[in-house]
């Protein structure tokens, strides 16, 4: 039983580390290879898990080898665009200049319905309002709408405004975050002095964000109170 | 690009680690066999102090190898080894001319032990 335990805590460490490998883009929209990688390692961290006659290496070897061998053609992708084609394939127009082109959609095996329910996810209810539609390498679709239907933005209606980073957050549970201040380019003495200011030590703060400019926000901590 | 640095290496390391036990594999079970034989014509010379303990030899270097069982993928097979080697241990302590069919069952099962380790084709598939 111990074994069984010592093993799971084992197997949730290299999972989690070969998560942690193959990178962000492995945990939002998977692609076809990312897809087959991630369900065989759920499959193959079970078998030592269930059955202890079976070495944990040839559990760990296979996961090792699968999110290696995905990150290694992860990295060969981004230098070849063929091996990029060949193992993810490339985005499929399917609607041009207002134009379905059925003979891509039969291609892709997309049926009118899956363009329908894919027009509905993104809030479109009329197929004339589109202009361009792509289907992306893992499968979404994306939609342009025609000039008419598209939302005004604000270089439509002249308004002016200048682009911003948004406030980062710099103290979090009475603990600063030296990294985010360093990108919003205050400094740790800045800190200091507004902490003093506000007649406040870091402790005494839940959160605190501030931007480039200098402006802040501190909600205090109700441990103070 | 560290990472994709870290999973060549690990990818290497591993390369190298599992043909590697092949070779440990491959090298040790040689040594049994020829273990064994030594064993038989050790018996054959009505040598049986040789013959037992060279016997005995046999079975302790056979249990250090499986208890690092990471090197074994079937662990099944690897019982019934010990169990052979175990009947050749003890005909030999007898005198019993029984051991010379022990010693080819072992000797059986370990070439067939260190074949189910090699990477052929047809294993693979």
């Amino acid at each position: 039983m111990a074994i069984v335990l010592i093993r799971a805590v084992i197997l949730y460490i290299l999972i989690t580390f070969s998560l942690r490998l193959m990178g962000k883009r492995q945990l939002g929209e998977l692609q076809p290879s990312e897809l087959v990688v991630t369900i065989l390692i759920s499959n193959i961290a079970a078998i030592p898990v269930e059955d202890s006659s079976i070495p944990m290496i040839m559990g760990i070897v296979h996961i090792l080898t699968l999110v290696c061998l995905d990150v290694v053609m992860s990295g060969v992708m981004l230098k070849s665009v063929k091996i990029r084609k060949l193992m993810i394939g490339s985005p499929r127009i399917i609607i041009s200049e207002g134009n379905i082109l059925q003979n891509e959609m039969k291609r892709l095996r997309y049926s009118v319905d899956d363009l329908a329910e894919a027009m509905r996810n993104q809030q479109i209810f009329d197929i004339t309002q589109i202009q361009y539609a792509i289907v992306e390498t893992n499968g979404k679709i994306n939609f342009l709408l025609k000039k008419d239907y598209q939302p005004a933005e604000k270089q439509d209606i002249k308004a002016g405004g200048s682009a911003q980073d948004p406030p980062s957050v710099i103290i979090r549970d009475g603990i600063r975050d030296s990294e985010q201040l360093k990108l919003i380019d205050l400094g740790e003495a800045w800190l200091t002095k507004v902490l003093r200011e506000n007649h406040l030590s870091e402790k005494q703060v839940f959160l605190m964000t501030a931007d480039k400019n200098g402006n802040y926000n501190i909600v205090e901590s109700e441990k103070k109170k | 690009m560290k990472r994709i640095v870290i999973s060549a290496v690990i990818l290497a390391v591993m390369s190298v680690g599992c043909f590697y036990s092949v070779k440990v594999s491959s090298d040790f079970t040689d040594k049994l066999i020829s273990q064994i034989h030594e064993i038989e014509e050790s018996y054959e010379k009505n040598d049986l102090e040789t013959a037992k303990n060279t016997a005995k030899q046999l079975n302790d270097e056979w249990r250090r190898f499986v208890d690092f069982s990471i090197l074994i993928n079937d662990l099944g097979h690897a019982i019934e080894i010990t169990s052979s080697l175990a009947e050749i241990q003890s005909f030999a302590e007898d005198g019993d001319d029984e051991i010379y069919a022990a010693c080819d069952r072992a000797k059986a099962q370990i070439d067939m032990f260190r074949d189910m380790q090699m990477p052929t084709l047809w294993k693979i598939l």
